[in-house]
């Protein structure tokens, strides 16, 4: 006993205190992937069952809904072609930092924390696919996290509600910035430290504002639920929903942001746009050659 | 007797890793405050009934703990401390606790859970993941009330197999 406690007592002051046995849990962690295969397995076959077993009704109602919202999609899409044109012109007119489009890693959630208060997620890719501390973490709706863990085929995601977390944040409407602190529960961040005075209320949209250089700015993350004004208070209590739905996306998003910094991507962008230009200048040639030739 | 120990070591350890894989299933929302400490209550049984196979449990609970440990994303041996402290708590109170009706145990390993939950809530803290409610009590009367049938399950399972 007396061994066994000095043994586990100095494994986690080590633990905690220093990198040394990173690499030996990534070890451990790999060999004990397939658990997680395993235990997902039920959760796959009722899958399996379910979609070998669904009506035709339910189907094609699924079909149809989805053709429309691809027909959304796609018209929302035309549009913004066009805005990012007119966006990136206009950021070169005014000298700032283009946005580039970020890389993105789709990977699949395979498993969950056994501790309810802990909002952990374990991903299926890991530093084999280049994924690194600190990578946020994204589904189809809205930020979810960040990668706080990494192993060679896995990695652990915390989630934006653990209560250990926080995350920079900016009202859409008006640029407000704010903290999101999560809170514990999986429906629910907490603004900290707005003033009873600030321009806030339900339905606002809260986005990253990359302010802590670890999550890309202008990503949605919460939608305001409730502002409560308390007269014996410092700071009002703000109350928001996250956009992402944290607890049943099954396929998340890595992101690869650039580390650059702001004058090297401007430099980068209009090298692109010079490009882009070029090209089409080429192609309006090309269209113009033939119609000579013709005659 | 080398042939059996070993038959022993194997049916102790593959009980061991389907309560790892118990303890790591996905379990719907609500559910998954009460999930029983399985690890906890497996180790338990051998201890009380063929505590010899067992000996000090070190080699059991160094390996499964620290694999859970790695799972659940704790510090790397603060599962082993937990296991290992119930281990102790178990074998010194062996003796009198296989004389007892299986209700009876129910009560002495409430205690014995209650206090590696404790223990598990502090070594929670000091890095940082304190639980919010006393919810996280809900786990020990929920395996105190399961140890009959676990009980009764291993027993017949090490019956057919004569592991004595």
């Amino acid at each position: 006993m007396l061994v066994l406690t000095l043994v586990s007592v100095s494994l986690m002051v080590v633990d905690a205190r220093m990198d040394v046995l990173k690499p030996v849990r990534a070890q451990i962690g790999m060999l004990l992937t397939p658990l997680y295969r395993i235990t997902e397995l039920p959760v796959q076959a009722w899958e399996g069952v379910s979609q070998q077993v669904a009506s035709r009704s339910t189907l094609v109602a699924e079909n149809e809904k989805l053709k429309a919202e691809a027909l959304l999609l796609q018209r929302r899409l035309q549009k913004l072609a066009a805005l990012t044109e007119q966006n990136v012109r206009l950021r070169e007119l005014l000298n700032s930092a283009a946005l580039v489009d970020e890389q993105v890693l789709i990977s699949e959630l395979i498993g969950l924390d056994p501790n309810p208060f802990v909002h952990r997620l374990i991903i299926d890719k890991g530093s084999r696919d280049g994924v690194f501390v600190g990578q946020p973490v994204l589904d189809a709706r809205g930020l979810m996290g960040q990668v706080v863990e990494v192993m060679p085929y896995t990695a652990r995601v915390l989630l934006l509600t653990d209560s250990t977390h926080s995350i920079p944040v900016q009202v859409n409407r008006n640029g407000l910035r704010a903290i999101a602190a999560g809170t514990g529960s999986p429906e629910l961040l907490e603004l900290r430290h707005v003033a009873d005075t600030a321009d806030i209320k339900p339905g606002d949209l809260l986005v990253s504002s990359g302010l802590g250089q670890r999550f890309p700015a202008g990503y949605p993350v919460a939608i305001v639920k409730e502002v409560l004004h308390d007269q014996g208070q410092a700071f009002a209590v703000v109350r928001a929903t996250p956009t992402a739905s944290l607890n049943r996306s099954r396929y998340l998003l890595l992101v690869f942001s650039d580390s650059r910094t702001p004058e090297e991507r401007a430099n980068a962008a209009a090298e692109a746009q010079e490009e882009v230009d070029r090209e089409a200048a080429g192609r309006a040639e090309q269209a113009v050659t033939p119609e000579a030739e013709q005659p | 007797m080398s042939d059996s120990s070993i038959k022993a070591g194997v049916l102790i350890g593959s009980s061991l890793l389907v309560g790892l894989l118990l303890s790591i299933l996905p379990m719907p929302s609500p559910l998954d405050m009460a999930r029983p400490m399985w690890l906890g209550m497996i180790l338990a049984y051998w201890c009380l009934n063929i505590p010899h196979r067992i000996g000090m449990g070190i080699a059991w609970v160094l390996g499964f703990g620290l694999a859970s440990d790695v799972l659940t994303g704790a510090l790397l041996g603060q599962n082993v401390l937990v296991l290992g402290l119930q281990v102790f708590m178990v074998l010194s109170l062996q003796q009198r606790m296989r004389m007892f009706p299986v209700l009876q145990q129910s009560l002495v390993l409430l205690v014995v859970f209650g206090l590696a939950q404790l223990v598990q809530l502090w070594l929670d803290t000091l890095s940082g993941n304190r639980a919010p409610t006393l919810l996280f009590l809900i786990p020990v009367p929920v395996s105190a009330l399961l140890w009959p049938w676990l009980s009764m399950l291993l027993h017949i399972l090490r019956k057919r197999l004569r592991v004595h």
